[in-house]
């Protein structure tokens, strides 16, 4: 109940004066009723919970209906229970127990009174349904036009692929056409390519694949070896798998972010080197290792990395 | 085809060859360019008019990975290391000429003068005991008929022509044959699960197998060893186990770090097609399989099985709840049997020689031998197969040649990062699942990382948290969060700001964290630092409350001091050092400034004389 328009402060204010009353507690007069408010699943249990032990109950909710957002899920952690049906005997229950009176569409103003004896305000909105009268049988839902207007897809951004993007990326999709569990392949195949996944090329994909682009993005994301955005002509890949870092792997780091002014993850200006580290490549016998696109340098120092890095210098 | 073909195949090329030099061409070689060696060496062989005498072979990883690029010389065994190309010459002339072995180019262990002219006379070598890795060195992977003449495909024609499934599934019962992917389950057991499952339905009653070669544990290179010495030893135990089981399909996932694994893997699935050992009708049994390869991305969790399925189908690879299991439920709802790729390896070796032998070694309840990769602080790296129920002391000492500069060993780390670490109290304890449970640790894939004096305990478990933090695919809670307050509080200890009962809080947050995780990967993220903690609890305590780092490793506790007896005022450490921190004459003691010094350890690296000391 987040806009249950009762405040804090007010809320501090009410806890005082119940302390300062402490003693007067005793001698007040108990009511046999509780209120509970917010109608979830947790509200919905402790009035069930509290009429069962003979409490007269009334359970506030500021939607039109109990249920909150447990109504919205499939399946509940950690056990995968399916959600509708933890719910649904207990909102039958709730609806059937005569110690529960529901009140929707309604919030708390004003508490007042202390411990065994409150007064609460509510201001309840109007429902614009003659609550005696309704039976709940739908038929003015299914029948009102204004929930019937027809939903419109908003209209699609161009793609901007240039034609030779185009091609690569056909070539790519058809080898995988109508065959099962493609995305992550195709993803590799459009990484290896382009070195990187392009924004434009992973919305081709989800297109043309017919994957929503979240799910796209998701498994991008997911996997270390893609990256989205350029990477450089030279991928510093070091290694800080367990061998490598006992045997100095993130010295090699520092000593190759003093070299190329990086950080891991980043990108040389000129876009010559990028720098990345990886979980072992599997030569921990030369730890620590260091891998620069194909080639491999073991037992690296670093004392050799400049010498390392400007070998490829010299190259471009 | 029928059994015929199946026969040891001599020579390549049919002719007979003086000498064959296997030259190692794994990973770690290959970076170390035995391709140019074998270059080099064809174009010496061809001077001296060799090259009908002498074959150079090019095989699989070889093991002894810290030497490469290595050489053995059959049928002699002679054992070359550290080649380059300017040895070539020399040695062809000498050795493959004239018949005078180089000593200069052999091994000599640490602090002995002798070299050790003979690969099996070497403790590295002699000491192990094959199964998994048996081909490794013997054979070029990229040739199928190679691996035909080492009795290859033996077995898988021994149990298509003789053995019924069943029969099949109680041989490798009755072996004691466990999982070497980590958790040890008994393999013949998820066999016959998987075999007694029902399809799913009439129409759908596919089953498939996989391969899990996602090799996640940094620091562990088994599987990719085993993959590029000897791809058809995998591929022969996957087809055993369809025919057990009665699967047509099969799935080989490999983590993409391995380009030269996945080469050799493509190439075996093609020979093992054209032979007719994979595809329809295999040995005119009727018997249909075949093998896929998967590549990962990149991702430590999709070595967990049910993500692993998860990936291969294309949606977000997050583990799910158990049960259903695989075996019931697994790749597009149907019932999947997974195996690790030394467990594959093992099966044929278990069907050739039989299920007593197998379990005739081993101990109790681990059978057989287990792959280790022996790495980190130790003279020998590399990988070894040793018999379950080897010691530590053994495996370090005897095999891996103790600790490198007369430094003091201090630990062991075992099963990566969900295992933990043995400290040298326990060098006497005997290696399988049962004894490395009890001491807080786990068999794991066999990652075997090796810790000296200079290494310490807090910055491993810090170094192993970070490591699931980034890993974690953060579905559960307890997993995503509380990684990251593990971290967090060790990340604090490490920077001189713990404070009493910082420990009890690891402790208590650790247990919650393995009681309320979804999958392995959360139930075993605390071990690194619970074990530490129970084994090295005054290292932390010193962190704590001394504010010290023994070990000086973490850097925010220790300074960088130039010992002045030692120090011989060579300069080299001021002409490396980054900042310009270091000044001092030449022969004379040198200082470091401690407000430049950024701790990079460069100096400490670079000094010949010890002389730079960490406090
Ligand atoms: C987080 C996590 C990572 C794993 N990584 C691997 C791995 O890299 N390789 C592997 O073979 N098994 C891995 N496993 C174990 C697999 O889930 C599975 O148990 C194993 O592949 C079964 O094969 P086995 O019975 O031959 O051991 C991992 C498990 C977990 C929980
Ligand atoms: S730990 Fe670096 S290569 Fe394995």
């Amino acid at each position: 109940m987040r806009n249950a328009g009762y405040s804090m402060e007010k809320i501090k204010k009410q806890r005082e004066n119940i302390m300062n009353h402490e003693s007067d507690i005793m001698n007040q007069k108990k009511v046999g009723a509780a209120m509970v408010v917010g109608g979830g699943i947790g509200g919905m249990q402790a009035a069930l919970d509290l009429a069962e032990s003979g409490i007269k109950v009334y359970l506030v909710e500021t939607k039109p209906c109990i249920g909150g957002v447990m109504s919205q899920l499939d399946k509940t952690f950690p056990t995968n229970d399916c959600a509708m049906c933890t719910m649904a005997p207990r909102l039958v229950e709730i609806g059937r127990h005569k110690d529960i009176e529901i009140i929707t569409l309604a919030d708390v103003e004003d508490i007042e009174g202390q411990p065994g004896n409150f007064t609460v305000t509510l201001k309840k909105r109007p429902r614009y349904v003659d609550e005696e009268k309704c039976t709940g049988c739908a038929l003015c839902v299914n029948n009102c036009p204004v929930r019937n207007i027809i939903y419109t897809e908003p209209e699609k951004e161009e793609l901007k692929l240039s034609d030779e993007d185009l091609q690569r990326v056909r070539v790519i999709i058809n080898n995988y056409k109508n065959k099962k569990g493609t995305l992550v392949p195709v993803l590799q195949d459009i990484s290896s390519q382009y070195r990187y996944l392009p924004a434009e090329v992973l919305r081709y994909v989800a297109d043309e694949l017919g994957y929503p682009l979240s799910q796209v993005y998701r498994l991008a994301t997911f996997y270390n070896a893609f990256s989205l955005e350029p990477r450089g002509k030279y991928l510093i890949s070091i290694c800080l798998g367990t061998a490598c870092h006992v045997k100095g792997g993130p010295s090699i780091v520092e000593a190759l972010g003093r070299e190329l002014g990086i950080k891991p993850g980043e990108t040389t200006e000129d876009m010559n080197f990028t720098l990345e580290t990886v979980r072992c490549i599997g030569c921990c016998g030369l730890s620590p290792v260091m891998k620069i696109n194909e080639d491999l340098y073991g037992k690296v120092t670093q004392k050799k990395v400049p010498g390392i890095i400007n070998e490829y210098r010299t190259k471009t | 085809m029928n059994n015929q073909n199946i026969q040891p195949i001599n020579e390549q090329t049919g002719k007979h060859y003086r000498m064959h030099l296997m030259l190692c061409a794994g990973t770690g070689c290959v970076s170390n360019k035995s391709f140019k060696i074998k270059e080099v060496l064809e174009k010496e062989l061809k001077k001296q008019n060799l090259q009908d005498e002498v074959l150079v072979v090019m095989t699989g990883c070889n093991g002894f990975c810290a030497l490469g690029p290595v050489m053995v010389v059959k049928p002699d065994g002679f054992f070359y290391q550290q080649l380059q190309e300017d040895d070539i010459p020399h040695l062809v002339e000498e050795h493959f000429l004239k018949g005078r072995p180089v000593k200069k180019l052999m091994y000599t262990p640490p602090e002995e003068k002798e070299p050790i002219p003979k690969m099996m006379e070497i403790g590295f070598f002699a000491r192990q005991r094959l199964i998994a890795l048996k081909n490794r060195g013997l054979i070029d992977p990229e040739n199928i008929d190679e691996y035909i003449a080492r009795d290859g495909y033996k077995a898988l024609a021994k149990v298509l022509t003789k053995m019924a499934p069943l029969e099949v599934i109680e041989e490798v019962k009755k072996s004691g044959l466990r999982g070497r992917g980590g958790a040890g389950f008994p393999t013949g057991l998820k066999w016959e699960l998987c075999r007694k499952a029902k399809p799913k339905s009439k129409k759908q009653n596919t089953k498939y197998i996989i391969c899990n070669a996602d090799e996640g544990d940094p620091g562990a290179f088994m599987d990719r060893s085993i993959i590029e010495s000897d791809p058809h030893g995998v591929l022969e135990g996957m087809i055993i186990g369809a025919y057990a089981i009665g699967a047509n399909n099969g799935y080989i996932y490999i983590r993409a770090e391995y380009p030269l694994a996945m080469e050799r893997l493509e190439l075996a699935i093609k020979q093992a097609e054209d032979y007719g050992l994979l595809g329809e009708n295999i040995f005119d049994t009727g018997f249909n399989f075949d093998i896929k390869i998967q590549k990962g991305a990149g991702a430590f969790v999709c070595g967990e099985e049910t993500s692993l399925m998860a990936s291969i189908e294309g949606r977000p690879p997050e583990p799910r709840q158990r049960p259903p299991f695989p075996a019931q439920s697994g790749l597009w709802g149907m019932p999947t049997n997974i195996n690790n790729v030394e467990t594959w390896a093992t099966v044929p070796s278990i069907i050739n020689r039989g299920a007593e032998w197998f379990a005739s070694i081993g101990t109790e309840k681990s059978k057989g031998t287990k792959v280790f990769s022996l790495v980190g602080k130790i003279n020998n790296t590399g990988l070894v197969e040793v018999p379950m129920g080897t010691t530590l002391r053994e495996i370090i000492y005897d095999i891996g040649g103790g600790i490198p500069d007369g430094k003091e060993f201090k630990a062991v780390q075992t099963g990566g990062p969900s295992g933990g670490c043995i400290p040298k109290e326990m060098l006497d304890l005997p290696i399988d699942y049962e004894r490395l449970a009890e001491v807080g640790s786990i068999m794991g894939s066999g990652g075997m990382i090796v810790l000296d004096e200079d290494s310490c305990m807090v910055d491993i478990a810090k170094y192993f948290l970070q490591f699931t933090n980034d890993e974690s695919c953060g579905k559960c809670n307890s997993c995503r969060e509380g990684s990251e307050a593990l971290l967090e509080i060790l990340d604090k200890i490490s920077n001189g700001k713990g404070e009493e009962g910082d420990i009890e809080f690891l402790e208590e947050l650790g247990q919650a964290i393995k009681d309320a995780s979804l999958c392995g990967l959360g139930q075993t993220l605390p071990n690194p630092v619970l074990s530490t903690l129970r084994h090295f609890r005054d290292e932390y305590e010193q962190h704590i409350k001394h504010k010290k780092c023994p070990a000086g490793v973490c850097k925010a506790l220790v300074q960088y001091f130039v010992d002045e007896e030692k120090c011989t005022g060579c300069m080299l450490c001021a002409k490396n050092c980054p900042q310009d921190a270091i000044t001092g004459k030449r022969k004379e003691p040198h200082t470091i400034d401690q407000d430049k010094c950024i701790k990079c350890n460069m100096c400490y690296e670079v000094c010949k004389f010890n002389a730079i000391q960490r406090k």
